[in-house]
């Protein structure tokens, strides 16, 4: 029996070590797109020397200042985002759940529009700080409505919490936008989505929550596994499902408030990414969560230099073009095989 | 296990309800339900027509209502009422749009924005604005025609040998969010005073709506009524896992296509007139659905529900900030949210979808 199964095994490992090899390369080249694609154009040679030996040139100072913090954004907010809908999607049973759905992005919001609105706050590092305690709140609020009565927090009723909650604060949300036209052109540029404009500072802010947030997903990945199971199967495998599930759920909030913090609401990658991720690699999540750490940030740098180049001289947002490149990719996927609901 | 046999077999909780030949079940709870709800619906219908600018006592009111002379009939018959019978329509069709779409979908978190239908509507109509076309009389058109396009979009692309819920929701939501990024595009491209009226749009509102927009949702409403009769049953074989159903002789395909087209119908009819409130879909079924426990999300009681929540919603977004008006929209999900939060809390269904 055990010689029987062992070839498959050994080809689904292979396939999937190919597979990782592969988005570990499409990563690497584009960063260097992401370095080199612009309004001013750099080889890729000029490109590596400038990071490896500096320089002085205005091309170097252009992929210094501007590029590698945007390109650096961009790799962050890709893979939190990505890892977050994953994390999510996995807690709550559901395909449809990212952190847009269950109302975490819609935290973030309300704490920029509000800082906007309300304390005076006009730079995006300053937004940052709201960003996170909105989304640290719409969850806690969320998980509070899913565990109280009886049975707990069920999938159902955290995917269900998390749509109210989330209908709440976007009425939130549209109160302050609709009475306060000020609030809503400045607001409405942010919530587009976009890595461009950002410093270094920003990096500074956001990368030690990234950590965070990973090391917090990486744990969970077996007990995601078990829960996939349903939740009995889950405890008899002896998977605290409880510690899973907030663990995780701790987890998708720091990465979201960071992604969301540092790039504004970008929709797509949160959902599709974990979608995609799965149809390459299957569902185990030790495989599919390093996949979708490498797929988002794919996705989200050539959506950010595609967005550079499409309508010269203005930019289209990253947060704009994400969506427009990846549906053809989604649709694809989803249609080339049954989805593992 | 002997049963009458003229008693019938009746599960628990139904009632057995005998019209001439014909019997059918009703379920005793989902009637005490949709009972309470109109009531209440007609006591918030009374109070909505009741306060205003200037208050009308309920006796008034009531004259206007049965045609007698009365000297409110301005204020409550030509400004209130038809402003009100939008709402109660735009409510009654998003809510059974949203129950409809989250039956095929098999899934809770969907609605008609899920599957394309808001953003399709919005991406057109907010295109549109862009451009300059502001006329109200081409614009619910527009909405209605962006609405279908996109969910027809959708249908095409997840049909493959059949449709899959899963597959349907997944494609219908990229293809969602694809569109409200083009929404956004347009958004940062116009000017502030476009993209502030595009927003009181996208909240849904129904300032300066009469009956000439009350009257041909109406009809549309009319027709579709028989659609939706028939989707009452059809909802209970969809209900059941694919094999099932397809060994029971169910038409999958068919009857999801049906299900789908009633409830974009709908969902597109009422963008149209009253913009897209979204979240009226999303949370009248499941509100519904929770308080009357049935296995299905019962379509009239999530009409009900909705076209309380947006009546009641008007009236708070009429009044809170006076003389101001806050579009509908801001507050449906401040009614309604709220609502489903407590029945989850005190629920006692935990793992029901």
């Amino acid at each position: 029996m055990r010689a029987a199964t062992s070839h498959p095994r050994r080809a689904l490992v292979t396939r999937r070590i190919g597979w990782t090899a592969a988005a570990v390369a499409a990563l690497l080249l584009s960063v260097l797109l992401s370095l080199a694609v612009g309004a001013r154009t750099t080889a890729p040679s000029e490109v590596i020397d400038v990071l490896l030996h500096g320089g002085h040139s205005d091309a170097a100072e252009v992929v210094r200042t501007m590029r590698v913090p945007r390109t650096l954004i961009g790799l962050m907010v890709g893979a939190a985002l990505a890892l977050a809908g994953t994390v999510l999607q996995g807690i709550t049973r559901n395909p449809i759940a990212d952190p847009g759905i269950l109302g975490i992005s819609q935290g973030a919001s309300v704490g920029v529009v509000l800082a906007i609105a309300f304390a005076g706050i006009h730079s995006l590092s300053g937004y940052v700080w709201f960003a996170f305690a909105g989304a640290a709140l719409a969850s806690v609020a969320v998980y509070a409505v899913a565990a109280s009565g009886r049975g707990g927090a069920t999938p159902v009723k955290l995917a269900l919490g998390g749509a109210a909650i989330n209908a709440l604060l976007a009425s939130v949300t549209m109160a302050v936008l609709t009475t306060q036209a000020a609030a809503l052109d400045e607001f409405r540029f942010w919530q587009v989505g976009s890595v461009a404009g950002r410093d270094a500072e920003v990096v500074g802010q956001i990368w030690p929550f990234l950590l965070a947030g990973v090391v917090l997903v990486a744990s969970v990945a077996r007990g995601l596994d078990a829960l996939a199971l349903g939740e009995d199967v889950a405890k008899g495998l002896g998977q605290n499902v409880a510690t899973v599930r907030i663990v995780g759920g701790i987890g998708a909030t720091v990465l979201t408030g960071a992604g969301v913090a540092a790039a504004g609401t970008i929709a797509f990658v949160g959902l599709a990414v974990p979608h995609i991720a799965r149809a390459i690699v299957g569902s185990d999540h030790r495989w599919v969560l390093p996949m979708a750490a490498l797929i988002g940030p794919v996705m989200l740098l050539v959506s950010d230099v595609v967005g550079r180049i499409v309508f010269p001289p203005g930019e289209v947002p990253a947060g704009v073009m994400t969506a427009l490149i990846g549906v053809p990719f989604l649709v694809a996927l989803v249609r080339r095989k049954a989805v593992p609901a | 296990m002997t049963t009458d046999a003229t008693a019938g077999v009746r599960p628990a909780g139904y009632a057995l309800v005998r019209a001439g030949r014909g019997r059918f079940l009703l379920h005793r709870r989902a009637a005490v339900v949709a009972g309470s709800l109109a009531l209440v619906l007609a006591g918030v219908c009374v109070a909505y027509l009741c306060v205003g600018e200037s208050s009308v006592p309920p006796a008034e009111v009531l004259k206007v209502l049965f045609g007698q002379p009365s000297a409110n009939e301005l204020v409550v018959g030509t400004l209130r009422l038809p402003r009100m019978t939008v709402g109660l329509l735009v409510g009654a069709a998003f809510a059974v749009a949203g129950a409809l779409i989250q039956t095929v979908a098999r899934n809770p978190l969907a609605s008609p924005d899920i599957i394309g239908v808001s953003q399709g509507a919005s991406a057109l109509t907010v295109g549109a604005m862009t451009f300059g076309i502001t006329s109200y009389a081409v614009l619910p058109y527009l909405s209605v025609a962006g609405g279908v396009l996109a969910a027809a979009l959708v249908y095409a692309f997840a049909w493959r040998g059949g449709l899959h819920a899963t597959r349907f929701v997944l494609i219908g939501i990229g293809f969602a969010i694809a569109l409200r990024s083009i929404t956004h595009l347009f958004l940062t491209k116009g000017d502030y005073l476009v993209a502030q009226q595009a927003q009181i749009w996208m909240t849904g509102s129904l300032n300066g709506r009469g009956w000439d927009e009350a009257a041909p949702l109406a009809w549309v409403l009319l027709a579709m009524l028989p659609a939706v009769l028939w989707a009452t049953r059809a909802q209970r074989s969809v209900s059941l896992d694919d094999d099932t159903a397809t060994a029971l002789g169910v038409r999958l395909g068919r009857v999801r296509l049906g299900l789908v087209l009633t409830g974009v119908v709908l969902a597109s009819v009422a963008t149209g007139t009253a913009g897209p409130v979204d979240f009226v879909a999303l949370l009248a079924p499941q509100i519904a659905r929770r308080m009357t426990r049935t296995a299905q999300i019962p379509l009239l009681c999530s009409a009900l529900t909705g076209a309380l929540v947006v009546v009641l919603a008007d009236l708070l977004a009429k009044r809170l900030l006076s003389p101001t008006e806050l579009p509908v929209g801001v507050l449906t999900a401040a009614v309604g949210a709220p609502y489903l939060i407590w029945l989850i809390v005190k629920g006692r269904t935990g793992g029901k979808a």
